[in-house]
């Protein structure tokens, strides 16, 4: 199998004075593989990147691309392109010639040089703004040109800094497809660093994330939407993410708020204290449900979101059908079992069957 | 009809114009008496009150230019001091403020106090050390001795000044060209260089006007073989009688390079001072 675009972080240890910015970080990323580095802000997501590009260096451990071993390679040997947040284009270079750049220091004969940049501009449909300059660009334009520059050089590898960030909500839907489309027919390696899990969740074939420094699960979309690893994940993902509350395993006897649930499954042997998590679109409003007081109900278009108060517990439900409820009315609500998700109260890990 | 807000910038823009004339009209006074000055014959100079219609006459420039006194050969020792001085500051200045803005040197932080420091000792003080040291490399009146002194100066001034300009570029635009395989100085000529061109124009001025223009030390460590022109014009001035007129002739000749050089940097110079206004120029 060719080596080529795949990444390998070992063990990485990163440290800013006495702050550690990342904690025994393990990535496998597997060639043409588009790849999400996901969390919130400063969880050491850009710093990851920026490892991998040869911009920082770990304290610890061993970074290999292509099965090379570049820990301490400058960035320039690691044959990447990247594409910045702030995008980084040459504001005294015309568009052509930003993109020509990388060709021009790879020393690519210059006759050679002018069809290849026009050829990855077509790509990115800027090929009739070539005589521009970075100042005389859209937002959006200017996110095209950047990617120009990254592609025009035929790399295995591209790593990506939010580059969506710095476009409006509506073109960065558009420019999402696009950009998926773009890795697809140039069959390269993607590292995409996001902190807007939709992203992750649409583009990525695999994501990592990340907390405090540490990677907390590495999965599939799907994996990692419907079986979080720990409670922290769990909090994370999803808009709103799941509910989480208190409550008291028993062999299959789920206690949650006084009412004594029935799992379709035997978790553990012996009696203990967890935390149940569950979708707000996994809740049903049902008479025979435990009561909870509505707080404040938001039209979100499609759906209602109820904010419900079981106890002291906040509890968010996604209402498909038309409820007409006034703020402070009792609401009895039910949880789809099989749709529970369970994690040990103490050490937040999750609890498979 | 002009609205309130029209009318009230109006006045403001009328207010500015008159304060920017008399004080232009302050600053061009002196040049302007100067000229006429210039124009005159030495014994109307000295008439008084002094006459505004006159026969202007051109002895004085062909006198300062070709005559006893000439100052042509001084002319050229200015050129040739400031023009090195110049260019020695700029070739060792760029990369010199790249390493300080960009590169984490533990002597960084001791820069701008040793700028400081430079610009705050009364020159006086130091005409004599620089004499002994001259001296003793047996420097004194040669070019490399007068340039090198000139450029104790200009250094730290102009690397002070240059690492402004380049703190305000991005790191991600280095970074960006390492990753294509740009090495250190390819980045410094394609990437950082273009972008601080005002900053460049402007430190050039700034060096070669003081280059220019010194005379304190010219005076002392230079002499017969290295005597710029800003001394040669005292020549003029003895203890017996002042030649205004051809001083003033002198005077307005030793300008001309000066001036022609900063209509010609004009444009990147009010581009490299406002870059720096705008975005707050000095250090952060
Ligand atoms: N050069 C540095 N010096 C000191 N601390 C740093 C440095 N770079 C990053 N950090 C710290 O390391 C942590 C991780 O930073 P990083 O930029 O990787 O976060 P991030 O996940 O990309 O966040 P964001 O989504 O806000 O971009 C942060 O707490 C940050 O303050
Ligand atoms: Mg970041």
């Amino acid at each position: 199998m060719t080596q080529a675009g795949r990444v390998t972080l070992r063990g990485i240890n990163k440290r800013f004075g006495s702050f550690t910015a990342l904690k025994n970080v393990d990535l496998d990323i597997k060639p043409e593989e588009f790849f999400a580095l996901l969390g919130p802000s400063g969880s050491g997501k850009t710093t990851t990147l920026r490892m991998i590009a040869g911009l920082e260096t770990p304290d610890e451990g061993v970074i290999e691309i292509a099965g090379k071993d570049v820990t301490f390679a400058p960035p320039g040997d690691r044959d990447i392109a990247m594409v910045f947040q702030n995008y980084a284009l040459y504001p005294h270079m015309t568009v052509r010639e930003n993109i020509a750049f990388p060709l021009k220091m790879e020393k690519v004969p210059a006759k050679e040089i002018e069809p290849r940049v026009v050829d990855a501009a077509k790509k990115v449909d800027i090929d009739h703004l070539l005589h521009r300059r970075p100042g005389q660009l859209s937002g959006g334009q200017q996110q095209r040109c950047a990617l120009a520059r990254a592609i025009v050089r035929q790399p295995k590898l591209f790593l990506l800094d939010e580059p969506l960030s710095n476009l409006d909500a509506q073109l960065r839907l558009q420019t999402r497809v696009e950009l998926k489309k773009l890795q697809r027919s140039l069959n390269v390696t993607a590292i995409y660093v996001t902190h807007d899990q939709e992203e992750a969740m649409t583009l990525a074939d695999r994501m990592a994330v990340f907390f405090n420094g540490e990677i907390m699960q590495i999965g599939t979309p799907d994996e990692v939407f419907n079986r979080p690893d720990s409670i922290a994940v769990a909090a994370f993902i999803g808009s709103p993410p799941m509910n989480l509350l208190p409550a008291q395993l028993d062999g299959s006897q789920l206690k949650v708020e006084g009412r004594t649930i029935e799992l379709d499954r035997k978790p553990t042997a012996t009696p203990m204290a967890v935390t149940m998590g569950i979708r707000p679109s996994h809740i049903r409003i049902d008479a025979d449900g435990i009561p909870a007081r509505l707080y404040l109900s938001e039209n979100m278009g499609e759906s209602v979101l109820l904010n419900l108060y079981i106890g002291e517990h906040l509890v968010k439900v996604r209402a498909n059908e038309n409820v007409s409820l006034d703020d402070g009315d009792i609401v009895p609500i039910t949880f789809d079992v099989n749709a529970i998700h369970l994690f040990d109260a103490q050490t937040g890990i999750r609890i498979e069957n | 009809m002009m609205n309130i807000h029209q009318r009230a910038s109006a006045r403001r823009n009328a207010l500015l114009m008159t304060a920017a004339t008399v004080l232009l009209l302050i600053w061009v006074f002196p040049l302007l008496w100067a000229t006429v000055v210039s124009l005159k014959s030495e014994s109307e100079v000295l008439a008084y009150p002094p006459n505004l219609i006159f026969k202007p006459v051109f002895q004085n420039y062909q006198d300062a230019i070709f005559g006893d006194f000439s100052i042509l050969d001084s002319l050229l020792t200015s050129v040739i001091v400031a023009t090195t001085t110049t260019l020695l500051t700029i070739v060792l200045a760029v990369p010199a403020a790249y390493a300080f803005a960009r590169l984490k040197l533990p002597a960084r932080r001791t820069l701008g106090f040793y700028t400081l420091a430079t610009q705050m000792v009364p020159p006086v003080g130091l005409v004599i050390p620089y004499f002994l040291i001259l001296n003793k490399l047996q420097w004194l009146d040669t070019y490399q001795g007068m340039i090198v002194v000139y450029l104790t100066f200009s250094l730290p001034f102009a690397i002070w000044l240059l690492v402004s300009y380049m703190e305000d570029i991005p790191f991600e635009m280095e970074e960006a060209a390492l990753l294509d395989k740009a090495s250190r100085l390819q980045t410094m000529w394609y990437v950082i260089i273009p972008q601080v061109r005002g900053g460049i124009a402007v430190t050039v001025i700034f060096v070669f006007l003081n280059a220019w223009n010194e005379f304190l030390f010219a005076v002392q460590l230079g002499g017969n073989t290295v005597r710029p022109v800003t001394v040669a014009m005292y020549n003029f001035v003895s203890v017996e009688q002042t030649l205004w007129a051809k001083l003033a002739a002198a005077a307005l000749v030793a300008m001309l390079p000066v001036v022609i050089i900063g209509i010609a940097a004009q444009k990147q110079i009010v581009k490299g001072l406002t870059v720096g206004a705008v975005k707050g120029g000095g250090r952060r």
